[in-house]
């Protein structure tokens, strides 16, 4: 007999339930080093065709699959069942509108993220090659191009629940990837969107994206930064 | 489409637990400011006014109180500076976030119990 794990999924149709209510599903550890994904996928493809859930690499890499497990953000791809404590309860990101059981609508983040203009802005006329920089300036944008948009850090943060406008955590940090590229030159205009109450000035160092971050980014020390520069800025 | 509450609570990091503290505590502070001006005040209504108010700020149960004005003061601004040094210093950085947090709450603790423990030997000696 393998040995069996109890997952908690919540679940929710809006076409068939008013509440959304938890599923117990035991899930057979088959190989060592099963990963959270794999039991969901076991759930969906032998237990119970409905679940809903995102993942596409099943690596890390593409940051579909944020979920709450435990009470945490992380990515189930990249979580081992063994590393949790069972019953693993799975809820989806917290804060977020709920489309289907494990499913969250994540326009208003995407949006955000859209809102700090996360592309390159330039005046000067282009060189003949391409744009260089010296590979200090490019060691700066390490741990903030690395970013999956998976939202595990926007919604671990309580200032992020309880103000709808607030930028987040992930949109900030990638307002920080492009404000310190040496090749960029959209800075002010970036400073104008996130020098606001909803940006920069709402993270209260909660340090719960630190903690959720699958990718070990530090979107609080990428706002410090920020905060560090609009201060300097002003005196 | 409609935002659900989890069932299950978000974890509790030490840095989580730090915010709700500086949150609670600031509160707090904020509501020990009006009965520090309501005390003060009677000090416009002459000396004996005053003197009364004096002695029932001054009874065991207000000095046992006080310690947890202490607690909260002490606290609130550990916890700020640790804060500030998130923002404008490097504690924010991975290796240390959470052990900063930790030193905040030990640092707190120690101050609290050094000072706590003659205000109650003064509390209960009267």
């Amino acid at each position: 007999m393998a040995e069996k794990v109890t997952f908690k999924v919540f679940r929710f149709n809006p076409e068939k339930d008013k509440k959304p209510y938890y599923q117990d599903f035991e899930v057979e550890i088959r190989k060592p080093g099963m990963m959270v994904l794999d039991g969901l996928n076991q759930i969906r493809w032998e237990m119970d065709g409905t679940l809903a859930f995102r993942r596409s690499c099943r690596e890390g890499v593409c940051g579909s699959d944020g979920l709450n497990i435990n009470g945490v953000n992380m990515l189930s791809c990249i979580t081992h069942i063994s590393d949790l404590k069972p019953p693993i309860v799975i809820q989806p990101l917290p804060s977020l509108p709920v489309v289907k059981d494990l499913v969250v609508d994540l326009t208003d983040f995407m949006n955000k993220f859209f809102l700090v203009k996360p592309y390159l802005i330039t005046y000067s006329p282009p060189p003949d090659k391409e744009r260089l920089q010296t590979p200090e300036e490019r060691k700066k944008l390490d741990g903030l191009y690395e970013c999956i948009l998976c939202a595990c850090c926007s919604t671990s943060c309580p200032s992020y629940w309880a103000d709808p406008e607030y930028l987040g955590p992930s949109a900030l940090l990638n307002s920080a990837r492009f404000i310190l590229d040496s090749r960029d030159e959209g800075a002010d205009e970036r400073f104008e969107i996130i020098n606001d109450r909803h940006g920069v000035w709402r993270c209260h160092t909660i340090l719960n994206c630190i903690e959720a971050c699958p990718k070990l980014l530090n979107p609080t020390e990428a706002i410090g930064e920020l905060k560090k520069i609009l201060i300097k800025k002003k005196f | 489409m409609k935002v659900f509450q989890p069932q299950k609570r978000y974890r509790l990091h030490p840095g989580y637990i730090a915010w709700i503290l500086h949150r609670v505590t600031g509160v707090l502070l904020g509501l020990y400011l009006f009965l520090h001006i309501w005390v003060i005040h009677y000090l416009a209504q002459g000396e004996q006014a005053f003197n009364k108010v004096m002695g029932i700020v001054q009874s065991p149960l207000f000095l046992v109180l006080e310690v947890g004005l202490l607690g909260t003061v002490v606290y609130h601004g550990i916890n700020g500076l640790r804060v500030i040094l998130v923002d404008y210093g490097n504690m924010a950085k991975r290796e240390i976030f959470r052990k900063a947090v930790y030193v905040t709450f030990a640092l707190s603790a120690a101050i609290i119990i050094a000072g706590g423990i003659p205000m109650l030997m003064h509390a209960f000696s009267h």
